[in-house]
């Protein structure tokens, strides 16, 4: 993921590089975007800011994040663990034993197996829009609350400020986005 | 004038040094004794350094000057949000307390924004309730100008930390901003360094004015009486916390009466101070000076 960000002075430019970097990588969509355009003018209060979305991750199965020990599967990536519990215990009910933080026990035949390796834990796409929106309100500065939203295929750009966003930024907008991302 | 200093060391004839200390008219601040480790906050006259030094040294322990100790801080956040905290006002508020002040951090109602950024009138009331104010600001030049305004309106000395290396502000310590992560690296603990001497500058400057004119007894003085009288109760934590020109008490309603009876000298403390409920935390109070109650002794 590239960060461009522009219109501050060279200490407030550089500080947002960073906040955007570790801002959006938190939300978890570093690996889904390509590049990230951040426009600040702190005269009037105006900041843009602009997204374009790559190749978001495929899905994670159940196959990726656990492997089969005897009669039992232990989870090799913990951070599904939750989600992976929840769908376990919606398919299956009380089968499902969780015997330690990384072991859950469930007895199944091997056709049952197969089936279940391919079963979809989550799915980046799915919520990739609400934690790239959380993420970009946690780049704006908290006061710019006022917000317009620019979209088109495979971008999203936001201008925030905390006065009434006039006809004239957003065609500015517009502008320096089509310019740069 | 006392001198506050911390001491570290062990356990072995340690009690000397605490009757030393009482014997040339010192205090102790704070006292943690962790199995054979002990950590001591200690307050004497500043004219019998050397012999507390030469005291410490045959102890073999450590001797620490706690430049902003005795002194009461607020810290001040545009918002409690997750743009302002935790980084970078825990680190801040941290650095202010190894030097030895006790520090509190305030998030203003509606302190965010540039043009639209208030504090209001029970916000500044109770920021004057502290010795100091350190306002954490942002990374935009332009924002922190303007901000400077909210600043203006205090009675208490303040000082301002932002992003912008330079600026034309009193008490100004750039180069901080807004952050995401902890500051550990070199160069962001020498910048905590330097924000640190700034406001120990901002704190002796307010130690000056207030010897030039007294206080009636000195609030480490008062602290040991109040203390005779009402012991701290245990695993109670900073029961009285020592400000620049007073105390902050954390007491029941009920003690109102038996904390204006203490006896401090040939006085007592309701005739040489001024009590009145916080509105942060416990009771104030602030010691008139020598000039207007007489002496105590």
């Amino acid at each position: 993921m590239e960060v461009k960000v522009e219109g501050g002075d060279d200490f407030a430019n550089a500080s947002y590089e960073k906040i955007c970097m570790s801002t959006l990588r938190d939300v978890g969509v570093r690996s889904s975007l390509d590049l990230v355009y951040m426009y600040c003018n702190p005269k009037e209060h105006v900041f843009i800011v602009s997204v374009k979305i790559g190749r978001v991750a495929s899905p994670i199965k159940v196959g990726d994040i656990t492997h089969r020990e005897g009669e039992n599967f232990r989870i090799t990536n913990e951070t599904y663990a939750p989600k992976l519990l929840a769908l376990l215990w919606e398919m299956y009910g009380e089968r499902v034993q969780q015997i330690s933080r990384l072991e859950i026990g469930l007895k199944l035949e091997e056709k049952e197996v197969d089936e279940l390796k391919e079963l979809v834990v989550y799915d980046p796409r799915e919520d990739l829009v609400a934690r790239l929106l959380d993420g970009m309100d946690r780049i704006f500065p908290e006061g710019a609350r006022v917000r317009s939203t620019i979209t088109s295929t495979g971008r999203l750009t936001i201008i925030a400020s905390e006065n009434p966003i006039g006809e004239e930024w957003k065609k500015k907008a517009e502008e320096l986005v089509s310019a740069h991302v | 004038m006392y001198k506050i200093m911390m001491f570290e060391g062990g356990v072995y004839k340690f009690n000397e040094l605490k009757e030393l200390i009482e014997d040339i008219g010192g205090f102790i601040l704070q006292e943690s004794v962790m199995q054979t480790e002990t950590m001591l906050h200690l307050a004497f006259p500043e004219e019998e350094e050397r012999v507390i030094r030469d005291k410490i040294k045959d102890l073999g322990g450590k001797f620490k000057e706690l430049p902003l100790a005795g002194a009461e801080i607020v810290i001040i956040d545009p918002s409690l949000g997750k743009h302002h905290a935790v980084d970078p006002v825990c680190d801040i508020a941290e650095f202010f307390r190894r030097k030895g002040a006790i520090t509190n951090m305030l998030g203003l109602a509606r302190g965010v924004g540039q043009r639209i950024a208030q504090m209001t009138a029970q916000e500044r009331a109770i920021i004057e309730e502290f010795d100091a104010a350190v306002f954490v600001f942002g990374c935009f030049k332009e924002c922190i100008e303007e901000k400077v305004r909210l600043c203006a309106m205090l009675d208490v000395p303040y000082m301002v930390v932002g992003g912008p290396p330079d600026l034309e502000v009193e008490h100004y310590v750039g180069g901080i901003g807004r952050k995401t992560d902890r500051m550990r690296r070199k160069g962001e603990i020498d910048i905590l360094d330097d924000m640190t001497a700034e406001l120990g500058k901002i704190v002796d400057e307010r130690r000056r004015e207030i010897e030039e004119d007294p206080l009636a007894a000195s609030p480490l003085f008062i602290k040991d009486m109040i203390e005779m009288v009402i012991p701290p109760e245990a695993g109670e934590e900073l029961p009285i916390i020592i400000q620049l020109d007073g105390l902050r008490i954390n007491i029941e309603e009920k003690d109102v009466g038996r904390i204006k009876e203490v006896e401090v000298g040939k006085k007592k403390l309701s005739e040489i101070c001024d009590l009145k409920k916080s509105l942060f935390k416990g009771y104030l109070l602030k010691i008139r000076t020598e000039a207007v109650t007489g002496s105590v002794f």
